[in-house]
């Protein structure tokens, strides 16, 4: 504080220390996002991100951007720590690296939310609350799409099923495969799940797990993909095959490839998850955990099925 | 006043007058624009800068000595990302499972032998091949990091082992472990380029390499050394920084040459080698840990570092351009 008088009076200007006019009631929140840009999944919740603070006359947010480095982003929790923030919200650049300067934050008595991709289970004791996508519900629910599907088109008895997973170690990509593993046999207890190979998220990976499956299956009534742009991968391979007609695709976080091409009609349903919305609870999370309220440690948000059905209710995803 | 001593002085206290104006700018703004009701000047606030500036801080002082040889190294980030994965990875190995907490100091030497190793790596093919080093280092950044991800493919090497942490994260003297040794490194390395015959040889091989050739210095060797002491310091950056977070994502580095030589150059450094300091370079990357600092304190966004930094660089250069212009068109002010 020595430093700062010295500062301020050699400085005139300084005279208006009425530093931030914050408040008393004003939560001040901070954030440090994964990678503002490298995707416009990313770009769009930081914008919504903005957006509901500003509507929010209680909340005051630091908007920060670890631009996917691990280092930057430990630098940002410090900072934000000690600029003795209220809240810290943290999309995490690695679920691991982060635990110690979470801990840090815990023990600053500063709150953390996660939000969209959790931190390995380690950290757990030093979180709040996780504010995402509950994935295994996704899983389950693209069980039922698929499901439901089969039994308008009465094949509900005999179909056969392959699937498309994630970069295996992922937890997103073991909870959806769970989801959906789960919940498939106690919807469609007469469908078989023939094969799973993992798509890494990858698009040309996928076409070429599903190349492999046309050869080697000559009846494949559906495939589920954990996430669509896999799934338009394995729609790819079918079109080249020729084999498109007669299979029900069915992925998860519906993408604009996706959204397309059930337009087309090629592709039959997904799950609609939103930045915006993911935005919207990560920052309702913070402020409630600062109101003090109950708030369940895994703090999902809603994440609807979309089918060619009811498509006309969502807007495009801009990713 | 003699012609020449402004300039003289500028050159060598441009850095730290750029470092004194973004502290001004920064507390007066930061009055304003910050959330925080804490000054940016705060002492913690300062004891973090000198933490944060670390990782890239203790690769700097190598690439010092690498650029005042003459020549460049693009491949530390990959080093760093290597030295990382060996450090994180070998304290799980079986073989070590009879040590205890012992591993530590033997997967700390580990990952620092790496660096070593795959610096003299560098080193050797541009002393015995002559292909200039701009080159090599960048085939070996391509090399290096195609490596990381053989090692565990697209996902992060983790092991949080909290000895290490508590470690990491402790204060002597109220310094953190990181700023210690940044500062060790500093101090050691300024010994080595000022009071050593192989700092001298570092500038005399920068300056004229065929005069240094024929006054008898062994050129290739002595780069090689060089070239070591930098990968050595790039692992040493890596233990330190990930003896602290435990997890380390494959393209974890990248760009790190480049803000380490963005560092180098702001503090004077010339890219031609023959001249530079390393008090100076340790102003350079206190000033571009400033700036990110300071421009998050003040609430912008990470795309206007970047815009910030850049415009500086160049405005560092064109500033270095007119001090070094000889005789009639030196500046005058």
């Amino acid at each position: 504080m020595k430093l700062r008088t010295v500062m301020s009076a050699s400085v005139a200007a300084a005279a208006l220390t009425v530093a931030g006019a914050a408040s008393a009631e004003t939560m001040r929140i901070g954030i440090t996002q994964n990678n503002v840009g490298v995707d416009s999944y990313q770009t769009t919740y930081e914008q919504a991100f903005i957006a509901a603070a500003e509507a929010n006359p209680d909340v005051e947010v630091v908007v920060l951007d670890a631009g996917g480095d691990v280092a930057r982003q430990i630098a940002q929790m410090e900072d934000l720590i000690q600029q003795d923030v209220d809240a810290i919200i943290i999309w995490p650049t690695n679920g691991e690296a982060v635990i110690p300067a979470v801990r840090k934050a815990s023990q600053a008595d500063i709150p953390v939310i996660v939000t969209n991709s959790n931190i390995a289970e380690q950290g757990f004791d030093f979180v709040a609350s996780f504010s995402g996508p509950d994935n295994i519900t996704q899983g389950a629910r693209s069980a039922e799409i698929m499901c439901d599907r089969f039994k308008e088109l009465g094949i509900e008895d005999e179909a056969q099923i392959v699937q498309i997973s994630g970069q295996p170690g992922y937890t997103t990509a073991i909870e959806r495969a769970q989801g959906f593993e789960e919940r498939l046999p106690e919807v469609c207890p007469n469908v078989t799940l023939v094969e799973t190979q993992p798509g890494d998220w990858n698009r040309e990976k996928s076409q070429q797990v599903m190349e492999a499956f046309l050869v080697k299956y000559d009846d494949i009534d559906g495939v589920y993909a954990g996430d669509d742009n896999m799934g338009v991968g394995a729609l790819n391979a079918a079109n080249a095959a020729g084999r498109t007609e007669g299979i029900t695709f069915v992925g998860a976080t519906n993408f604009a490839v996706g959204y397309e091409a059930m337009e087309r009609g090629e592709y039959w349903g997904s799950i609609y998850q939103s930045p915006v919305d993911d935005a919207e609870a990560a920052l309702q999370t913070a402020i409630d955990v600062l109101s003090g309220e109950d708030v369940p440690f895994l703090n999902y948000f809603d994440t609807p099925k979309i089918t060619q059905d009811n498509m006309t209710e969502f807007t495009k995803p801009v990713f | 006043m003699k012609p020449g001593t402004l300039s003289s002085f500028l050159k060598r206290g441009a850095i730290w007058g750029f470092i004194v104006l973004e502290l001004i700018f920064f507390s007066l703004a930061g009055e304003f624009l910050a959330l925080s009701d804490k000054a940016f000047m705060d002492l913690d606030n300062m004891l973090l800068l000198l933490k944060q500036s670390a990782p890239i801080g203790i690769i700097a002082m190598g690439m010092t000595i690498v650029m005042i040889n003459g020549n460049i190294d693009l491949s530390v980030g990959a080093i760093f990302a290597l030295a990382a994965i060996i450090l994180l990875d070998s304290l799980t190995w079986p073989i070590f499972a009879g040590l205890g907490d012992w591993v530590i100091p033997v997967s700390w030497g580990m990952a620092l032998l790496v660096g070593v190793a795959l610096g003299a790596l560098n080193g050797l093919i541009v002393w015995k091949t002559g292909v200039d080093a701009f080159i090599v280092t960048l085939g070996a950044m391509l090399g290096y990091r195609g490596l990381v991800f053989m090692y565990n493919g697209e996902q992060p090497t983790s092991h949080l082992n909290w000895t290490l942490v508590d470690f990491a994260e402790a204060q002597f003297l109220g310094l953190h472990t990181a700023t210690w040794f940044l500062l060790a490194v500093t101090a050691a390395i300024w010994v080595l380029m000022t009071r050593t015959v192989h700092g001298r040889n570092a500038y005399a091989i920068g300056n004229n390499r065929e005069a240094a050739v024929n006054a008898g210095i062994r050129v290739g060797p002595h780069m090689m050394i060089n070239f070591m002491i930098i990968g050595f310091l790039a692992a040493l950056s890596a233990v330190v920084f990930y003896s602290e977070s435990g997890s380390v994502n494959p393209n974890d580095g990248q760009l790190y040459e480049l803000w380490v030589i963005t560092a180098v150059v702001l503090g004077g450094t010339r890219l031609t080698g023959g001249a530079g300091s390393v008090i100076s370079t340790f102003g350079g990357v206190l000033a571009i840990q400033l700036l990110r600092k300071g421009l998050g304190h003040i609430g912008a966004d990470t795309s206007t570092v970047n815009l910030v930094i850049g415009l500086i660089l160049i405005a560092v250069l064109f500033l270095d351009r007119q001090l070094n212009v000889k005789g009639k068109e030196e500046l005058k002010i």
